[in-house]
């Protein structure tokens, strides 16, 4: 197959300024069980070629599944058409930050190979952890597995080779509490889906489902009997999986240089740190250090190389709460006269590279969490999404979050329901006077971000550990 | 899959490869075409072909899927054993599997060939006029606009055989010049009612209002919502309040007010795939022929959208809303949400507001409470206060947590206007609306 795409790379050498090819082959696993009964099989399989082109000084992108040489000469020969089009509006020539040629191959290092578990054995294990849900007024339990094999290739007319192999591994179980005229969800290890990593089946092991599942139920059943969160002003912590989000939303999607630029002001939106604001922008508190780090072992955003054929990387953005850097790809870069940082990723063979997060990681402080929370007189402990949103220039925010605890003179007390928050995103992050330890690090996987038309879904992750934060708005859901 | 004869074939061969076995298979395909633009020039501009095939094994209440978007002999075989040894190993399912009977159908997709031929430069040309007259008055334009042409074919073992081609142009824009912005959107399936000039107008003449925005407070507001806003609305509703499944789970706010009288008698929503505007859709993804469903009828809460599994399971009728096999665990979603119209002008509507807010377009709308329907999101290129019965002052973006619930009592004027929106599966149907119970909760600095 290598050598088809090598032809066709010829064959477009001397009509464009540049080209590349991806060859991306999918390999997935999902198993969804809902009270001890399986709702849901489906592997998949998937395949194909994506043709980007300079040509003209505009950009070209065809694709297809149809991998024969006469097909994907056709895609080629697409993908020209197209940027010739493309040129008929541009306003200068599309150039690209320099990027070293590498060829280079890349496997994520796993223990266990899940598509060598059976199928069996991972059924038993989400049926047995969502049978023990069951309890009281836990009237559903469900529990999902998702696993991805893909493998890539990438070549370009710079001379880039690179064959990659990730793998990917994740799931979670949630109880539903159902009561009249209400219901409360409680999941585990993460909400929406749980946690996800480049890692092997060992990581699914590591969550200890079955451990897990009678506590999740009864927090859920706690819910369900929960007064509705208090309304006001008050000092909050955020839980690593909810701290995650936030990250997510409030410092992962502004830093996007090409939301910056305005190429999303039309669907994702655009970012309130514009081009001046860089290394001259006051982000957060000086607790607050953030980075891009696409070398983190088994984070969800680790690979060897970006779809542009740069290798991963660690780069900052928010230094000591001093803003200090994008997320760029090799276009974007160029404009501000940088080499890119490896976030321009596609989410499969049919997609260009956009650019996206790889693990934007909050670095951990060096509190432990009893004194984090020791220090608040009276506040609230946040912890796991249940709604996100944020306008369209990443400032005001809302989450709510699907449980949240009383701190009272700097002890946990009873449990809330229907929490929210809100708050502008500089003016939080200013409020953050404390970060937990290294010892309560985690990076969380997200695996379901959207962006781009047409869309595309991203699997990222953050590193975070829980952190403190003053006079926050919170309240509750009606 | 080029066409109906393909179809038969690929059916045909799927059978030889499953003598033994009950299936299901659903083929999707066809060329998507995309142009994106910003900073008023083509920044991306892509195009793709893809096949996939799914095929769902059913042996004795024991399914198995598998997906490829390959269809040589080798990789149907390879996976369909694959489907038959899940079918093996995993257990059965806590309800008989039925498979549906041969069924006819009543409608199909709109098609169009000019749609389905209209070429990037066709594409770029457009995009190009409509950058030239928003640049003569100093905005840049963003925004993508999509040709495409589908076909899908769904068929069983039992002898179901559903087959549709159909085209689609999406279209939106955003223009913009510092803090003055206007958006608009298109659906159809015919290339020919895109009017590039209308549109380009349309977007200038609200910019140009959305000028030196000021600040209001949070509160409750009388608001009137575009199309744009209503269909927003609508399919967050449709998402988390008419899942049949949800319903028979105790978890929607039908739950407690089926057949209840809850809103105004002008209040009516429906998943139709009949109304004159939608792009229906004329099976789901089992074959079941779509159908009309009322969801509200003239302001009583009615029931939700079934999928086969969940109508399996809970002895309930399907409605024709049965998702992909990946979506199964979901339950159902509206496929043609369509709101009745009303009698009202827009301009009725605004001339009789003494203090209201227009609202073009929502931003990241999100369930808050699926119980009471609390949506949460922002506003978005273009809110203005109403003084009078005139338009005025445009105001800065505002954040809302609002019962859709409560939203919809105190609706009391509906356009005859409707438009036709983007919605989670098909299009959705909306008019402009006018209710005086709207909760904004916060603000924002632009």
């Amino acid at each position: 197959m290598k050598k088809i795409l090598k032809n066709i790379l010829d064959w477009l050498e001397l009509k464009v300024s540049y080209a590349d090819l991806r060859l991306v082959q999918t390999e997935k696993e999902n198993i969804e069980v809902e009270n001890g009964i399986l709702s849901s099989y489906n592997v998949s399989t998937d395949r194909g070629v994506g043709i980007r082109v300079l040509a003209n000084g505009a950009w070209g992108f065809a694709a297809s599944n149809n991998l024969n040489k006469v097909s994907l000469r056709e895609t080629a020969a697409k993908a020209l058409d197209i940027a010739r089009a493309s040129a008929l509006t541009k306003k200068e020539d599309i150039r690209l930050a320099h990027e070293d040629k590498h060829i280079d191959t890349y496997i994520t290092p796993i223990t266990k190979n899940p598509f060598q578990i059976s199928p069996s054995k991972k059924i038993d294990l989400l049926v047995r952890a969502t049978k023990i849900m069951l309890k009281d007024k836990v009237k559903k339990g469900e529990g999902s597995f998702s696993f991805y094999k893909t493998h890539k290739i990438f070549i370009s007319t710079e001379g880039s080779e690179i064959e990659q192999t990730i793998f990917e591994s994740g799931g979670g179980i949630t109880a539903y509490a159902i009561g009249e005229g209400d219901f409360q969800k409680r999941s585990y290890p993460s909400s929406f889906g749980g946690d996800y990593a480049t890692r092997g089946y060992e990581f699914i092991e590591e969550m200890n489902l079955l451990e897990n599942a009678e506590r999740v139920a009864e927090e859920a059943n706690q819910l369900l009997a929960a007064p509705p969160a208090p309304e006001g002003i008050t000092d909050i912590v955020l839980g690593g999986s909810q701290l995650a989000l936030q990250v997510h939303e409030s410092c992962g999607h502004p830093v996007e240089l090409d939301r910056v630029l305005g190429k999303e002001i039309s669907f994702a939106g655009g970012s309130f740190l514009s081009l001046d604001k860089l290394n001259n922008f006051t982000y957060g508190s000086p607790e607050v250090t953030i980075v891009a780090d696409a070398t983190v072992p088994g984070g969800l955003g680790t690979f060897g190389y970006d779809d542009e054929g740069v290798p991963a990387s660690k780069s900052y953005l928010v230094n000591k709460g001093k803003f200090v850097g994008y997320l760029m790809s090799r276009e974007d870069a160029f404009k501000l006269g940088l080499p890119s940082n490896g976030a321009g990723r596609a989410e499969n063979w049919n997609r260009i590279p956009l650019v996206r997060m790889t693990n934007i990681n909050l670095l951990p402080g060096n509190l432990e969490l009893d004194r984090l929370i020791g220090d608040i007189k009276e506040g609230l402990y946040l912890d796991y999404n249940k709604s996100w949103s944020i306008d369209d220039k990443r400032i005001n925010f809302q989450f709510g979050t699907e449980i949240a605890r009383e701190i009272k003179n700097g002890k946990l007390g009873k449990i809330y329901k229907n929490a929210v928050y809100q708050g502008i995103t500089p003016e939080f992050w200013k409020s953050c006077d404390g970060i937990s330890s290294e010892k309560y690090w985690n990076v969380w996987g997200v695996a379901n971000c959207g962006k781009g038309q047409p869309e595309q879904v991203m699997r990222v992750a953050h590193g975070t550990s829980p952190a403190r934060f003053r006079k926050v708005k919170v309240g509750a859901s009606k | 899959m080029k066409d109906i004869n393909s179809g038969k074939e690929l059916v045909n061969k799927i059978r030889s490869f499953l003598k033994n076995y009950d299936f299901e298979i659903i083929v999707s395909g066809g060329k998507s075409e995309l142009t994106r633009f910003a900073e008023s020039y083509i920044h991306q501009n892509v195009a793709e072909t893809d096949l996939n095939l799914i095929v769902k094994v059913i042996n004795e209440d024991r399914i198995g899927a598998v997906q490829m978007n390959s269809i040589d002999d080798q990789t149907i075989s390879k996976n369909i054993e694959k489907a038959i040894e899940v079918t093996k190993i995993t257990p059965k399912l806590d309800y008989h599997y039925r498979l549906l009977k041969p069924q006819s159908y009543k409608i199909k997709s709109k098609y169009s060939e000019q749609t389905a031929n209209f070429t990037p430069l066709n594409r770029a040309q457009l995009v190009s006029q409509l950058i030239k007259e928003v640049n003569k008055k100093e905005y840049e334009a963003a925004g993508a606009f999509k040709t495409e042409e589908s076909t899908i074919l769904v068929a069983n073992s039992e002898g179901v055989f559903a087959f549709d081609q159909g085209t689609k142009v999406d279209f939106n824009c955003v223009i913009t010049r510092d803090n003055s912005t206007a958006h608009t959107s298109f659906m159809d399936s015919d290339i020919n009612n895109f009017k590039v000039n209308k549109i380009t107008d349309e977007l200038l003449e609200t910019a140009l209002k959305n000028v030196e925005q000021i600040e209001i407070d949070p509160g409750v507001y009388t608001v009137i919502l575009s199309p744009e806003a209503v269909a927003e609305i609508l399919n967050y509703t449709g998402y988390t309040a008419f899942n049949g499944k949800m319903i028979m789970e105790g978890k929607s706010f039908i739950c407690n007010n089926q057949d209840k009288k809850i809103f105004p008698e002008t209040i009516t929503v429906s998943d139709d795939p009949f109304d004159e505007l939608t792009m229906p859709i004329p099976f789901d993804l089992v074959g079941y022929p779509r159908e009309k469903i009322d969801l509200i009828k003239d302001g009583i809460i009615e029931d939700g959208v079934y999928d086969h599994l969940t109508a399996l399971k809970y002895n309930r009728k399907c409605t024709g809303n049965t998702l992909s096999p990946e979506y199964a665990s979901f339950g159902a979603l509206p496929f043609n949400l369509v709101m009745k119209e009303g009698d009202n002008s827009v301009e009725e509507i605004i001339s009789s507001t003494k203090k209201g807010i227009y609202i073009s377009r929502f931003h990241y709308v999100n369930i808050l409470n699926p119980m009471s329907v609390q949506l949460t999101g922002m506003t978005r290129n273009g809110t203005f206060l109403i003084e009078d019965g005139k338009l005025g002052r445009a105001i800065k973006n505002m954040r809302f947590n609002t019962s859709v619930v409560d939203m919809l009592k105190a609706v009391d004027m509906i356009s005859k206007e409707r438009q036709t929106k983007a919605g989670f599966i098909g299009a959705t149907v909306a008019p402009y609306l006018r209710t005086n119970n709207f909760t904004f909760s916060s603000k924002t600095s632009f």
